[in-house]
Formats: structure tokens, C-alpha cells, sequence
């Protein structure tokens, strides 16, 4: 099986234009297994995007290394998918073309143009072949986004926030078609998410990261068989847990005062 | 069906023909003197007059054909030169930005003489002139259009692994496409006003010509036909671009048109 990526001591540092240097990560270490489902869960601004963007190979880390099947990560991939939050489709592409973008920058679009309506069948899109990202909705726009990088196979799908901006049902429906893509395609799944139910429903682990700059916080198993339960004791007491790490997460100090 | 259209059509006219309509009753009442305001009716009389006879016909072609070559060798400078630019390193972009703006503010009357000493005062004058104007408002919009682009969709295309061709060639121009049409329609509008002028500055053929000429004689019909031409090319012309924009864009950007 591949798809594993290894993080090791990755440190990254920005330049602002006014020249002060942020910390975005200050050395994470994370060894993800090939076929797992990964969350990434932390306060907002620590650095969840940096870390998937250095995993798609959009930037290098200032110090440490970043490995696939044990090569290095030079540059990106469509093996290393990556759903943005919103997922940006192409405003001057209809949704078929949108679609079929990875196979025609790989000029392999004659040899697997029945990929197209199979993957646009598998996010329910079709009837939508000729509209344009303006005329969908939200919940369409993201499951064209995540079909336009799956069309490419890739071994390990990065998805930021990907979930974010949709309302609860379609959110459902989504999060247990990820499930079930997962479970068929076998992929690595790496998710960003500010959602602690989420993470919980979706991964086999959950990994916590520290306000910025980021460390990994902690790591919770999940040995919850599929499909989950959202209600059941077990979900909730590990729900209950991430709240509460997140909750003191970085407070390493006491603020000495009461109200 | 039918009917909304015939609507839609006035709505968006109304004020057109209100002016018409005022022109005519000013005129035929007496209250400006026709001598200064001729009724617009007998200007178009006159318009329909002068093409029978042929002569203004030819200054009307002659001066769409200048425009046009004008407009046309400034988008062919303009295109290249707008996309080079913007791969140019940060550094020298911002230093080479001042001067071209000073470019930009120069002004084209002016600029005309000197043409005038280079190149004589022949087609090849007013094709430079012409072509210089057109120039500034398309490079310009180009490198906004590259500067204010989302750079999120350029990491949306890099994060498929496309070479830097594809980027440019894929992300990059149908990006830049809104802007650059806002730059060409600019430019259009500025070519073919700045024409009139130039003909009119030193030209033996033209609508630029032909009213001055006629404003030599106190041909007022004429100068009146001249300037109703012209602005019935100008809108034409912007028509044209406009429906050449609408359809190629207006599937992605529907709120641009209109
Ligand atoms: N290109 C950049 N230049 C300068 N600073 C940056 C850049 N990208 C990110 N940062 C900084 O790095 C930090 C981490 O940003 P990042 O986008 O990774 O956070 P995040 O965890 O994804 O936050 P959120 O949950 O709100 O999306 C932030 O403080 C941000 O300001
Ligand atoms: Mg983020």
C-alpha cells in the first residue's frame, strides 16, 4: 500500500512585508500510515494550512523534512490531491471541465475520458455537466472540488476545511460519502477541520496541534467501528476529550488571577 | 415574449430619443436658431444625402481603418508586453512601474509633433499615435489583472502539478481575460477619439477631416452629420467589443455584463 507520509521536525517560518518572521510550525512530527484517516484539529491561525500545503509540496519548510513512501517531497503532485476550503473551482470552466482538468493537463483526457462521467456521477453531479461553479450551490461546488482532484487517483488526499462553509445536512452527507470513498479507493486521507464531531465521525486518528507556533499537541486513536454512532457513549466521551485538550491546549501557564 | 422585448429595447433608449425628440422641437420651433441647430431630422437627411453621393462613405472607412490598425498593433504590443511583465522579478517591476506610468500621462498631442518629425505625417504617424494610446490601458489591465488575481486558484493549478507553461497558459490568461477586456474596450474608446482629433490635426481624408473641413466652409448640416457619425461609430464600436466579451465571459462572470 503507499501513501504514507512522514513530517519530521518540519519547521516553517514566514517573512511578513513589514519584515517580522512568524513561526508558523516550530517543529512537528508525524508519521501517518498509508491507508489511515487523519485529522488535523487546532485553534485558528496555528498552522493547520501551512502543514497540508508543505505536505502538497506549494512550499518548502524552513527546516526538517517532508517524505512520501520515504522519498522526499519535492514540488507537487495530483498523487498528493488537495481540496482547498471553498474549493476554488476554475470561474471560466463548467463543471465537466472543471472535472476533467487533471486529465487534460496530463494529456491522458482521451485515454480515461470515461473517468469524467464516473466521477461526476459519483458526487451526483450529472445534469451539471455544462453549468458554470456560479451557478451551483455550495454543497455542489465542494463535491465538484473533491471530485476534480480524486478524477487524478490520487494516493494521498489533503482536504482543508473542506466541509466548512456548508450547511449540517450536506455536511452529513458528505462527511459519509468521504467515508465510503475512502474505504474504496484505500487512500491516505488527511482533514483539516475546526469541527471536534467531524474528526471524531471521520479518522482513525485525530491529531492536536498547539496554538503558533505548532507542535502536535497530542494524538487520539479512534477504535470506533464504521459507520459511527454520533450519539453513542464512547463518541461523546471522546469528543469530550478533544474539547477539553483543545480547551487548555498552549495554556501552559496560569493567568495568576481570578475573575 | 414579443413585448418584452420591444420594452426592454425603450427602457433602455428612452433617454435617446428623449434628446432626439428635444433636438427636433427646439430646433423646428425656432427656439435655438437652425442656423446653430439644425433639426436632427435634416441631419440624418443630410448623413443619407452625403452616402449616396459616396465621397463620405470613404472617410468613414478610412477612418474605422485606422482606428482599427491602431487598436490592433496596440493590443499586439500590449498583450506580449502585459504577460512578460508580470514574470518579471518583484523588485524590477516595482522600480519600472513609475516610468511607465510617466508613459502612460504623456500627452498624445503632444507626443504627435514629435511622431510628426520622425515618421512624416502619413498613415504611419497616426498608426504610432494611435497605437501608443491603445497601448497603456491594456498593459495596464493585464498586470492588475495578474496582480489582483486570486492568487488561491494559481495554487489550485500548481497543486495538480502543472508545468509553467500550463500554469500560464491554463490558470493564468483566462484569468487575466474580465480585466484585459475592461483594458480593451478602454482602449477602442481612446483610440477612435483620439483619431478624430489627429485628422483633424493634419489629415487630408477622415470623419476628423471632414468636419473641419466643413467647419471651414460653415457647413453646419455637415459638422453636424460629421459629429452624429462619429458618435454612432463610437458606440459601435464599443458594441462590438462588448458582444464579443459577453460571449466569451459571461458564462463565468455574469455579473460583469450588465
Ligand atoms: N504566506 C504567508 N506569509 C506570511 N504568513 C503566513 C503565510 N501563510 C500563513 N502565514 C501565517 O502562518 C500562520 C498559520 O497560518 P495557517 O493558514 O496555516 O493557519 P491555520 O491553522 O490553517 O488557520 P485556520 O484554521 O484559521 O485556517 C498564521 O499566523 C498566518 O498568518
Ligand atoms: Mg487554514
Amino acid at each position: 500500500m503507499v501513501g504514507a507520509i512522514d513530517i519530521n521536525s518540519v519547521i516553517k517560518k514566514f517573512t511578513t512585508d513589514d519584515g517580522n518572521e512568524i513561526t508558523a510550525l516550530d517543529g512537528v512530527d508525524l508519521n501517518i500510515k498509508a491507508g489511515e484517516f487523519i485529522s488535523l484539529i487546532g485553534p485558528s491561525g496555528c498552522g493547520k494550512s501551512t502543514l497540508l500545503r508543505l505536505i502538497a509540496g506549494l512550499s518548502t519548510p524552513t527546516k526538517g523534512t517532508l517524505s512520501m513512501d520515504g522519498a522526499g517531497i519535492e514540488g507537487t503532485s495530483y498523487e498528493r490531491g488537495l481540496v482547498f476550503q471553498n474549493a476554488m473551482l476554475f470561474p471560466w470552466l463548467n463543471i465537466y471541465d472543471n472535472i476533467a482538468f487533471g486529465l487534460k493537463a496530463r494529456n491522458v483526457y482521451r485515454k480515461h475520458k470515461e473517468r469524467v462521467s464516473k466521477f461526476i456521477n459519483m458526487v451526483s453531479l450529472a445534469g451539471f455537466e455544462k453549468s458554470y461553479p456560479h451557478q451551483l450551490s455550495g454543497g455542489m461546488i465542494q463535491r465538484a472540488g473533491l471530485a476534480r482532484v480524486l478524477i487524478n487517483d490520487p494516493k494521498v488526499l489533503l482536504l482543508d476545511e473542506p466541509l466548512g462553509a456548508l450547511d449540517a445536512f450536506t455536511r452529513m452527507n458528505l462527511q459519509d460519502e468521504l467515508i465510503h470513498l475512502w474505504k474504496k479507493e484505500k487512500m491516505t486521507m488527511i482533514l483539516v477541520t475546526h469541527d471536534v464531531d467531524e474528526a471524531v465521525y471521520l479518522s482513525s486518528r485525530i491529531v492536536v496541534m498547539t496554538p503558533r507556533p505548532a507542535k502536535v499537541e497530542k494524538i487520539l486513536d479512534v477504535n470506533l467501528s464504521y459507520p459511527r454512532v454520533r450519539s453513542s457513549s464512547e463518541f461523546l466521551y471522546l469528543r469530550t476529550q478533544i474539547l477539553k485538550i483543545l480547551d487548555y491546549a498552549g495554556k501552559t501557564e496560569d493567568p495568576g488571577y481570578f475573575i | 415574449m414579443q413585448i418584452e422585448h420591444v420594452q426592454k429595447f425603450f427602457e433602455n433608449k428612452v433617454f435617446i430619443l428623449l434628446f432626439i425628440v428635444v433636438w427636433e422641437i427646439l430646433s423646428r420651433s425656432g427656439l435655438v436658431n437652425n442656423l446653430f441647430l439644425p433639426p436632427f431630422s435634416s441631419v440624418l437627411e443630410t448623413i443619407w444625402q452625403l452616402l449616396i453621393n459616396g465621397s463620405f462613405s470613404a472617410s468613414v472607412l478610412i477612418s474605422l481603418q485606422r482606428a482599427v490598425l491602431g487598436f490592433v498593433v496596440g493590443v499586439l504590443i500590449a498583450v506580449p508586453l502585459g504577460f512578460w511583465l508580470s514574470v518579471w522579478p518583484r523588485g524590477l517591476q516595482m522600480s519600472i512601474w513609475p516610468l511607465l506610468k510617466v508613459a502612460e500621462q504623456a500627452n498624445p498631442f503632444i507626443l504627435f509633433h514629435v511622431v510628426i518629425l520622425f515618421a512624416g505625417i502619413g498613415e504611419f504617424a497616426k498608426t504610432i499615435i494611435l497605437s501608443w494610446v491603445c497601448l497603456w490601458p491594456i498593459l495596464f489591465s493585464i498586470c492588475d489583472g495578474i496582480k489582483n488575481a486570486n492568487t488561491d486558484i494559481l495554487k489550485v493549478g500548481a497543486s495538480f502539478g502543472l508545468s509553467r507553461w500550463q500554469l500560464f497558459s491554463k490558470i493564468t490568461i483566462p484569468m487575466v481575460m474580465p480585466s484585459l477586456f475592461t483594458g480593451l474596450r478602454i482602449s477602442a474608446g481612446y483610440a477612435f477619439f483620439l483619431l478624430i482629433v489627429i485628422e483633424m490635426m493634419g489629415s487630408n481624408s477622415g470623419l476628423g477631416w471632414f468636419v473641419l473641413s466643413n467647419q471651414e466652409n460653415y457647413n453646419i448640416d455637415r459638422i453636424y452629420a460629421g459629429a452624429v457619425t462619429i458618435a454612432v461609430l463610437a458606440v459601435f464600436i464599443d458594441f462590438i467589443l462588448k458582444s464579443i466579451e459577453a460571449k466569451l465571459l459571461s458564462h463565468q462572470y455574469p455579473e460583469i455584463i450588465n
